[in-house]
């Protein structure tokens, strides 16, 4: 999934959406030959999330007031805390609904390995990202400088090898087939590569790059910006690419990145995918991507410390208004099964539309025009993972012609010669025109209609992972992550919906950015806190 | 007659029946050999049952020139069949490390089968015909060859080669064919002319195929041992790695993955290589810590040193340590040195002991297995070496093994550089080792000032060092420095450099 920012998105979660957690751990025992399997079906708390839709909480019995109210803990709420901090305030709250905050950056533990229960990787920063190369720093994942140019650590880096593809019933490196293909493929593969490399380098009239991270960086110019009105599908055949292998990988790509292929997402999109990471951060434009076998949960991890004794989890936030020129924020403790009612001077909303539709007046009609891919996890723990030895195991390792996106191999990054059981997790988005019928589809299924279709999927590389596998985890995000279809990237919904609410209702997201990667939801925590500060000081 | 015309044609049926069954299972017995001998299933597979259809084809064809004596012809092809088939594993199991031309005889063989098994069927009908009614005749000629099919493919992966193994399973069928010719001898011995003569070619070949059923073990045994060239007399597959020891004359020879380990006649000189210079060069040797190396053999060098107050050996297999603490013959190799008092022994994975060990050492003698894998990579990567740094006295020795710098000088001078971005004092030498050929070894101190060419201390009865380093530092032309890059674990470039090196050999 590298090179593609997959999952590297978090879409910060809340109620009904983020993060991990047990929904009906049932346990089934699955008689394969001798090999009883366990799996455990999980993901995001949608029970006590779809309770906002009834809006039926007991009324508030107890008022706090707080200046500063965060709602919502994934990356966004988690990079808000932190700036608030840096900007010498600590006196804020931060509400979520999962017993621990983290969002799409969540991740699950057992007893061979951690793994992530979403974004799984942070590509390099781009040189001029001064903000992410502070954090990193900050983080110790940026050990020093040489040269000018920053010095990541070796054990957070991706170890080698990166990446494998099967395809053609052989493992080969890379996600780009190299072997079985044509000269003539081939050489689409390099034009479009071309292609990318000068929309990479292209800058508009304002000086700014055509593609950019985080987003809004992002050149003004009509002509590059009226990509967002064709899908990707679209933009390959005006452009006369039609290669079969090209027109999969870049399917593969976009599905990875935005959870919908080319035929339904933005061509503004997919080519932000190959041509808004500069790569010069590193000497010799090095692409490899930061990783860890919790994914993203490490830099969470590295938020969290900012929001230590200010988060309340098993916290949904059912209604949001304002009173006075103050916020009014009212909240169900899952725990003690009561109400509150918070005052706040400020409160950032770090929840994506479809959950703010349900706590703010008036937002159904915007988050209607918010699209959420829904996404399917399976962590795999197995005694072994035999294949065709064509190539090594890899981190990513990606099946050509499955439905899924392939696997993450979650102990690469350890430095032992063994493991006694190896954990994969596989992961699969689904791409489609109706995607509320995906959603249904992903919760009335069984789990071991799923088990099946995973097993599916990975037999085609390992016919025997059915026999050499002892547990499953299946992990469901129902609204895995925003999709930019058409028309979204620049249209008026994501600046309507980021409007503030009497200068105390303040929304962030990465859905208000378009695309659910890291670094967007880290700058929506910080740009936020920036606009209410500085607001805050002209008011004064 | 009519009685005796169906007898005489059940009888060549279930002759049908079984050279169809025996032909298909010898076609498997070839394919899974060449899967196991030579890799990717699918291509020796597929090639493998086009020859023997193709070779079947050339056989039907031949059938017709074959027109006088045909039954006699029949029941020849049915024991020569037996013969070819049913040794066709073995003579591929023995010839498969000995001979380059491997997949040529592979394919004669599965030609040869196939010529003979398309040669019946044709001549079956010949001799049918005028017997039986054409129409009959062709539809229970092909029942009984589809059936046939059926009934080898679908107990050849169930019961034959889980219960039988493979080399068993082929010669198992060559009997049950050459069993069919000899009842056919017996049977229709009116019909057949000098049945005497195919009887005892039939006998004999049956009592081959039934001597090397018996035998078949030991051929097994025999095949791995000329893997080997010489006599096997200890193996032990540990969680870790296939351990064997071999003899011959006065040589012991120890293999760990079928890569040689030490040779008994001249591994002192590789240890004392490995070992010396080091020990002799460090200001104090105290505190000794081995890294790899289970075999003990490193430590008996470090024990000659009376200063040296422990010595620490982490090695992740506990199988390999307990072997050589517990065998005679091994323990005879290092010299008790894995029982001695002071060492300690830890069975730990190496990179993970020394991200968490406090202690610091005086010397550290660095000899993990070669970079053949991206596992055995990490361990020669910048971030272990500065994990090792942690470990290191401020005046420490480290003495690496790192492959030959003749055979992979990239791979060589790859990990030597490594090393330079962690340690700023390193350097580089070699020895000759006939089992192995020139091999090479790089050695950093913690300290930036040491002087690799002072002797701090020295024993006596060494036989290849003689505390002269600047001897074994001099590297001709072509073992010399490339171009290459520092290996780190987000690239492995040391594990690329020693595929392609190595495997130009």
């Amino acid at each position: 999934m590298k090179n593609g920012e997959s999952f590297n998105s978090r879409r910060t979660f809340f109620k009904g959406v983020a993060a991990a957690f047990l929904l009906a751990p049932f346990v089934q025992a699955c008689k394969e030959k001798t090999i009883s399997l366990l799996i455990k079906w999980s993901g995001t708390n949608h029970l006590l999330g779809h309770r906002l839709r009834s809006s039926n909480f007991p009324t508030p019995n107890a008022k706090l007031t707080v200046p500063y109210l965060i709602v919502g803990g994934g990356i966004t709420g988690l990079s808000a805390a932190r700036q608030l901090s840096k900007r010498g305030i600590s006196d804020f709250l931060l509400l979520e609904l999962e017993d621990k905050s983290g969002g799409n950056s969540s991740h699950g533990e057992n007893l061979y390995s951690k793994y992530p229960l979403g974004a799984h990787y942070l590509p390099l920063p781009n040189r001029d990202d001064a903000e992410l190369i502070a954090f990193l720093t900050e983080a110790q994942i940026i050990t020093g400088y040489q040269d000018g140019f920053p010095v990541f650590d070796e054990t957070q880096c991706t170890f080698s090898p990166h990446e494998r593809l099967f395809y053609k019933n052989s493992w080969q490196e890379g996600l780009v087939p190299k072997f079985g293909i044509s000269k003539d493929e081939e050489i689409e593969f390099q034009r479009f590569f071309a292609t990318m490399t000068d929309y990479k380098k292209g800058r508009g009239e304002d000086g700014k790059y055509w593609f950019d991270i985080p987003l809004r960086k992002s050149s003004q110019d009509a002509a590059i910006r009226s990509f967002d009105q064709m899908t990707m599908q679209q933009w390959l055949t005006q452009n006369g690419f039609a290669a079969k292998p090209l027109l999969e990988y870049v399917d593969y790509c976009c599905r990875d990145d935005f959870g919908l292929g080319i035929a339904f997402v933005s061509a503004w999109a997919g080519i932000h995918y190959f041509a808004a990471r500069k790569h010069d951060s590193a000497p010799e434009g090095n692409e490899n991507v930061l990783t860890w076998p919790e994914g993203n949960a490490r830099l969470a991890m590295h938020l969290k410390k900012y929001a230590k004794g200010k988060t309340l989890t098993h916290h949904l936030v059912y209604r949001i208004g304002t009173r006075d020129g103050k916020a009014v924020v009212d909240v169900f403790d899952d725990l003690k099964k009561e109400s509150i009612e918070i005052s706040a001077d400020k409160v950032i909303v770090a929840t994506p539309q479809f959950v703010n539709q349900y706590m703010v007046d008036g937002r159904k009609e915007i988050a209607s025009q918010f699209h959420y891919a829904p996404w399917l996890l399976a962590t795999l723990t197995v005694s072994d993972l035999h294949d065709n030895y064509s190539y090594p195991l890899c981190w990513d390792n990606v099946i050509h012609g499955a439905k899924g996106l392939g696997y993450i191999y979650n102990q690469h990054q350890s430095v032992a010669q063994l493991q006694p059981k190896k954990v994969i997790t596989y992961y699969t988005s689904f791409s489609s025109r109706d995607i509320p019928a995906s959603r249904r589809a992903l919760y009335l299924k069984r789990p071991d209609y799923w088990k099946r279709f995973v097993f599916g999927e990975l037999k085609r590389a390992h016919p025997e992972i059915e026999q050499q596998t002892e547990s499953i985890e299946l992990y469901r995000l129902g609204h895995g992550m925003i999709s930019p279809v058409p028309g979204f990237l620049f249209g008026e919904a994501r600046t309507k919906a980021a409007h503030p609410l009497d200068d105390c209702v303040y929304f962030a997201h990465s859905d208000l950015s378009g695309i659910s990667i890291f670094e967007e939801a880290f700058h929506q925590g910080i740009d936020v806190v920036n606009r209410i500060l500085h607001d805050t000081t002209v008011d004064s | 007659m009519g009685k005796k015309t169906a007898k005489f044609e059940f009888l060549l049926l279930l002759a049908v029946f079984t050279i169809a069954t025996c032909g298909l299972v010898y076609e498997l017995v070839a394919g899974t050999l060449a899967s196991y001998l030579l890799g990717d299933s699918v291509k020796q597979f597929s090639l493998i049952i086009g020859v023997y259809l193709f070779s079947m084809g050339v056989g039907s064809y031949f059938a017709k020139f074959l027109c006088r004596n045909m039954l006699n012809t029949f029941v020849e092809i049915e024991i020569l069949v037996g013969l070819v088939g049913g040794l066709s594993s073995v003579v591929l199991f023995l010839l498969f490390e000995s001979v380059s031309y491997f997949q040529f005889i592979l394919y004669f063989l599965v030609f040869v089968t196939g010529c003979l098994v398309g040669l019946e069927i044709p001549l079956l009908m010949n001799i049918l015909k005028d017997r039986v009614v054409f129409r009959d005749l062709v539809s229970n000629v092909f029942t009984f060859d589809y059936i046939g099919a059926l009934l080898a493919s679908i107990l050849f992966p169930l019961v034959l080669v889980p219960h039988l193994g493979v080399m068993r399973t082929s010669l198992f069928f060559g009997m049950i064919n050459i069993g069919i010719a000899i009842l056919l001898c017996f049977l229709l011995k009116k019909e057949l002319r000098r049945v005497w003569l195919l009887k005892t070619k039939a006998i004999v070949s049956f009592f081959i195929l039934l001597a090397v059923f018996v035998f078949s073990p030991a051929i097994l045994e025999y095949s791995e041992g000329k893997l080997y060239g010489e006599n096997i007399i200890y193996t032990h597959t540990t969680p870790y790695q296939r351990i064997v020891l071999t003899h011959k004359n006065s040589d012991y020879r120890l293999y760990l993955n079928n890569n040689l380990q030490f040779s008994s006649t001249d591994e002192y000189r590789y240890h004392e290589a490995l070992v010396h210079p080091a020990m002799s060069m460090a200001k104090t040797v105290q505190n000794v810590l081995v890294l790899g190396g289970g075999d003990g053999l490193a430590v008996r060098e470090i024990l000659k040193y009376p200063t040296v107050k422990n010595v620490t050996l982490v090695d992740l297999d506990k199988d390999m340590t307990r072997l050589f603490q517990t065998n005679t013959i091994l323990q005879g190799f290092n010299q008790n040195a894995l029982t001695n008092p002071k060492v300690t022994v830890l069975n730990r994975d190496a990179y993970i002991w020394a991200r968490e060990e406090t202690k610091q050492y005086d010397v550290v003698i660095v000899d993990f297995p070669d970079p053949s894998n991206y596992s055995l990579g990490k361990l020669y990567s910048v971030n272990f070496y500065r994990t090792l740094k942690a470990l290191l006295k401020p005046d420490a020795i480290v003495a690496v093994q790192t492959t030959s710098p003749y055979f992979a000088p990239k791979s060589f001078w790859c990990i030597n550089k490594t090393m330079r971005e962690v340690f700023s004092n390193v350097d580089a030498y070699h020895a000759y080792v006939p089992s192995f050929g020139e091999w090479g070894f790089s050695i950093a101190s913690n300290n930036a000032s040491t002087n690799f060419n002072q002797v701090h201390r020295k024993v006596k009865g060494l036989r290849f060092y003689n505390y002269d380093f600047a001897r074994l530092n001099h590297f001709s032309k072509d073992m010399v420095a490339k171009e290459t890059e520092v290996n780190r674990l987000d690239n492995q470039i040391l594990v690329r450099y020693f595929d392609e090196e190595w495997g130009k050999l």
